[in-house]
């Protein structure tokens, strides 16, 4: 976890207030864990406030189903291709989108277009999986996503707040994703009735203080039991038990009422923007990953028609949270990936839908590490194959890792064995990080 | 579950086994009259001393007969078993206490979520469950289970779960192949698919394509039965972009001799047509396949043999099931790249299951009565702790959702009420099915442990603030532990209770102390510090796992 002390000075006497930084209550029993031993440094809060603000956090708008890049940042107008929507211009000289995304087309300083991607797999399931590891399935091993890879990476290792959560809608298929051989630690916190995690609210017929020495008598039961034994599952056991007391301080975070009116209007009163909202004031207080979904793409039929119903609350609900993050000064140290788990055929089949198609589809990067007013590769002109600038799953993640400090060679361990976070030989796109 | 394990597979494909070393002649192994747990120490003990490791001591009565409920009822035992068991003076009372577990009415229903864990990650609907449970009623063996299962007689109201194995796999070709390999075989050949293994030259798309095959006409009629047709051939692409049409193969590279259909009679091949035609709008299960490629799997998976793929596994996920640790692991890489910890001990023990019917009762029994079962699972000598390989320590492991389910209905329950639904012979067996059906639903929440399991916060934040566990668990009316603890006027006996019903033991002093420090600074509102200490006791590893 050293990254978090990156640019930290050293010195003690940084007047930073208390107010906003969420956990000063450090749980009780915390001694548990083998990784749990970093951070002594955050019961002083001015230390705490200014690692916070080294952070740097993630916030995946997942489009699921698979969104048509011709319809968003790829468009072939006037090609057999092309469907009925135009090409704008961007407030970027040379770069340009269709004219369902008008507000992003005016920010698109901050955003760099990847039209370059590859991915080989156009299967719902297996693309997901792709495009959530960041790989294909390997044998004998079962791949941590992005957002546990980087609630790793980014968290902070007793947190105080969620480090992964991870929304989907209704729609969605339920893919859940998932911490594979990093293990239940770094799974998300999911969402999946409402905004709010089951169970972090206390009950009414215990008291605040005897919920926590009650948890501080458990503690002491089972450190006795745990005296001479081993085994991973019994450390994960006790960490989990050691992070309730403080993801129960995080409730407020999940509280869409807490937030202004101003904000929430801006934002607009679709369930993607109130998932968004909350992805924003969990990463305002430290979350490192956050995944929103908006569902469901796969546009068999009426392709236009949907994409002008999704491409355009994308429009909004993004360029409001870029909006939102710059003006809290977080835009920086927030990265905004926009992907799904592949394309659309650039032909268009009798029920004007588009199919599904992952040889020659687009993402999106903006913010954290990111250099906007980019477009990096090229499709051919009626979009059907990548004749620039090739890449594939592997690259957008080592992109992603690079954009945020994080070297994409690093290895994690199983056993003896280096698994690396992306497989060797893999080059970030250099041409979109800042 | 996840079924993506690929793995290393194969070289197995050429069938000797072990080739590091050698297959050992029958002669070299311990005769077979040999008690199964003699056998089991015979090999641990052997590898032990080689590494010169002196293993942990056995454990005490308490904690022995807590491991051995959980491993074959499935359940923690009942204050009144733990306090029987330890003041028993009889000289035989271990076997004895195996014995009844095994005879129990528990046994088939923790047999069957065992199974149900394994073959549907213990989420298969009720009338699967039901089956399975009538099948270990009945002692059905695991040769027969999965001769039902792949191929199930879906016309026959009895038979007819038994179709749900094959039907949730049946629109997904790779996962009948590959979770059929997996758990019957301990092989797992999906990574062999899209390539030839890079490093065992002897591992070909051939097999993967070859096992597929034998699932390659199996498919859901449009009124969702499981049916299989009489022609169609599985072809691949090779690496080389070869295309290639699979021959039926099985792991052992057995080929298997089918009925070509250009040898076939006209009329043969009309009834042939007119059934695959009228098979998928039948409102009733389709007949079988005239020629069934999932017979042909059955037949050459169960030819008699030790050595086979399907005994070997069957002894290994036991194995593992009680040790906490397969002779081979993973489970799903049984080749000869990764060699056995102990390889005569499984060939023994192959040997065994197989010249016994594969009765998994005296399997489970034999290893659970050996030394190497009875092991501490601390390790308070000098030096590092033992590889867990050499079985010298016994192993810290998870409770599965339903065993923790049905073990906090029973810590939780009031002891006195458990001592006489147990000792009444005609109450228990409706009383551990009420228990089991009570349970399931608590498990669905509960994740199923696998490889590298950890707990998550989920469940630690539905332990410490779920409705479920304050209202209903640590409810304190007078059915349930809480409110009997709360009647008990002794706070020393009321604590001793608790830990019994729930720990299955009787505290130390210093337990003892911090909980009665605990109870005495909340005499003003003692219920409520009783659910919270019983809260404690629930909570802590020790519950958790079995150790």
């Amino acid at each position: 976890m050293a990254h978090s002390f990156r640019g930290w000075c050293g010195s003690a006497d940084h007047g930073v207030s208390r107010r906003g930084f969420l956990g000063s209550t450090v749980a009780a029993g915390s001694a548990f864990a083998a990784n749990m031993t970093v951070l002594n440094v955050l019961k002083n809060p001015a230390l705490a406030e200014e690692i916070k603000r080294q952070e740097k956090r993630v916030i995946l708008l997942w489009l699921a189903g698979g969104a048509s890049q011709l319809e968003t940042w790829d468009p072939k107008p006037g090609r057999p291709t092309g469907g009925p929507f135009r090409a704008i211009d961007t407030n970027v000289p040379g770069i340009r989108i269709s004219e369902l995304m008008p507000k992003l087309a005016q920010r698109q300083q901050h955003t760099a277009i990847i039209r370059s991607l590859n991915t080989k797999n156009a299967d719902h399931g297996g693309g997901t999986d792709l495009m959530e590891t960041g790989r294909p399935k390997e044998p004998g091993i079962n791949y941590p996503d992005l957002g546990a890879i980087l609630a790793r990476e980014l968290g902070r290792a007793d947190s105080q707040v969620p480090d992964y959560v991870s929304m989907y809608t209704s729609t969605e298929g339920r893919h859940k994703g998932g911490s594979g051989f990093l293990g239940a630690r770094y799974a998300p916190m999911f969402l999946d009735k409402d905004l709010t995690p089951d169970n972090i609210r206390r009950l009414e017929s215990i008291s605040d203080l005897d919920h926590q020495q009650r948890m501080e008598l458990r503690n002491l039961l089972s450190t006795r039991f745990a005296r001479a034994r081993e085994g991973n599952t019994l450390g994960s056991h006790n960490s989990a038990y050691a992070r309730v007391r403080g993801l129960m301080a995080s409730e407020k975070l999940f509280d869409l009422s807490q937030e202004p009116d101003s904000v929430r209007a801006r934002y607009g009163p679709t369930q993607f923007a109130e998932q968004v909202i909350v992805a924003r004031r969990l990463c305002e207080a430290g979350v490192p990953f956050v995944k929103t979904a908006r569902a469901w793409w796969d546009s068999h039929g009426q392709n236009f028609e949907t994409h002008l119903e999704l491409v355009s609350e994308l429009d909004h609900v993004m360029s409001t949270l870029l909006d939102d993050l710059q003006e809290r000064g977080l835009l920086d140290s927030t990265l905004v990936i926009t992907l799904g788990e592949f394309g659309r055929t650039p032909g268009i089949n009798p029920s004007l839908g588009r199919d599904h198609f992952a040889n020659a589809w687009s993402a999106s990067l903006s913010g954290c590490g990111i250099k906007g007013g980019t477009a990096f590769g090229k499709t051919d002109e009626d979009g059907n194959k990548v004749v620039e600038g090739e890449v594939g799953a592997e690259a957008l993640f080592a992109t992603i890792f690079n954009a945020l400090g994080i070297d994409h060679q690093k290895n994690y361990y199983l056993g003896a064995r280096p698994v690396p976070l992306t497989n060797p030989g893999t080059e970030p796109i250099q041409e979109v990080l800042a | 579950m996840r079924f993506d394990r690929c793995g290393f597979l194969i070289a197995l494909l050429f069938a000797t086994w072990p080739l590091a070393g050698g297959r050992l002649e029958a002669a070299d192994l311990l005769p077979p009259e040999t008690s199964i747990a003699d056998a089991v120490d015979f090999y641990v003990e052997a590898v032990q001393r080689e590494s010169q490791v002196t293993p942990a001591p056995e454990v005490d009565d308490a904690n022995f007969i807590r491991r051995v409920t959980l491993d074959l009822a499935g359940r923690i035992p009942s204050v009144a078993e733990v306090r029987d068991y330890v003041q028993s003076t009889e000289p035989q009372k271990k076997q004895q206490l195996v014995d009844r577990l095994l005879a129990s009415p528990d046994f088939p229903y923790h047999q069957r979520n065992e199974v149900d864990a394994l073959l549907m990650a213990g989420k298969g609907p009720g009338e699967w469950r039901d089956w399975l449970y009538k099948a270990y009623s009945e002692d059905r063996r695991w040769p027969d289970l999965f001769r039902s299962l792949m191929l199930p007689k879906e016309a026959d109201a009895v038979e007819k779960p038994a179709v749900t194995y094959l039907k949730t796999r049946a629109a997904n070709i790779d996962d009948m192949t590959n979770d059929t390999s997996r758990l019957f075989f301990g092989v797992s050949i999906n990574c062999a698919k899209c390539h030839d293994h890079p490093l065992v030259a002897d591992w070909k798309q051939d097999h993967y394509f070859g096992m597929a095959s034998f699932f390659n006409r199996t498919y859901l009629t449009k009124k969702q039965f499981l049916a299989e047709r009489d022609e169609g051939q599985l072809k691949f692409r090779t690496k080389a972009g070869e295309e290639k049409q699979a021959r039926l193969l099985f792991l052992t590279s057995a080929d298997i001799s089918e009925p070509s259909l250009a040898e076939k009679s006209d009329a043969e091949r009309q009834k042939v047509d007119e059934k695959q035609k009228a098979d998928n709008d039948r409102e009733t299960p389709p007949e079988p396949a005239f020629f069934s490629r999932r017979a042909q799997l059955v037949d050459v998976a169960l030819r008699p043999d030790s050595n086979s793929f399907f005994t070997r596994s069957f002894v290994n996920r036991n194995f593992a099931r009680i040790f906490g640790r397969g002779l081979v692991t993973p489970l799903d890489q049984m080749h000869s790249e990764n060699e056995p910890s102990h390889p005569e001990l499984l060939q023994w023990l192959a040997r065994d299951v197989e010249s016994h019917g594969y009765d998994v009762r005296r399997l489970l029994r034999g290893l659970v009565l050996s030394r190497a079962y009875g092991r501490s699972s601390r390790w308070e000598q000098a030096g590092d702790r033992p590889a867990d390989r050499l079985f010298a320590v016994a192993a810290v492991r998870p409770l599965t959702p339903m065993q923790f389910a049905l073990s906090l209905a029973i810590a939780t329950g009031n002891p006195a009420d458990l001592a006489g639904q147990q000792a009444a012979a005609d109450q228990w067996p409706n009383r551990r099915r009420d228990l089991e059906n009570q349970a399931y639903g608590f498990a669905q929440q509960l994740e199923l442990p696998g490889e590298n399991f950890q707990v998550g916060v989920s469940e630690a934040l539905l332990f410490a603030n779920g409705g479920q566990i304050a209202n209903e668990y640590l409810r304190d009316s007078g059915d349930r532990l809480v409110g009997v603890l709360k009647g008990q006027s002794d706070r020393n006996e009321m604590i001793k209770t608790a830990f019994l019903s729930v720990l299955s033991r009787e505290p130390q002093s210093e337990e003892l102390a911090a909980v009665s420090q605990y109870l005495a600074e909340r005499e003003d509102r003692s219920a409520a510090a009783i659910s919270q200490f019983v809260w404690s006791l629930l909570t802590s590893s020790e519950f958790r796992f079995n150790y």
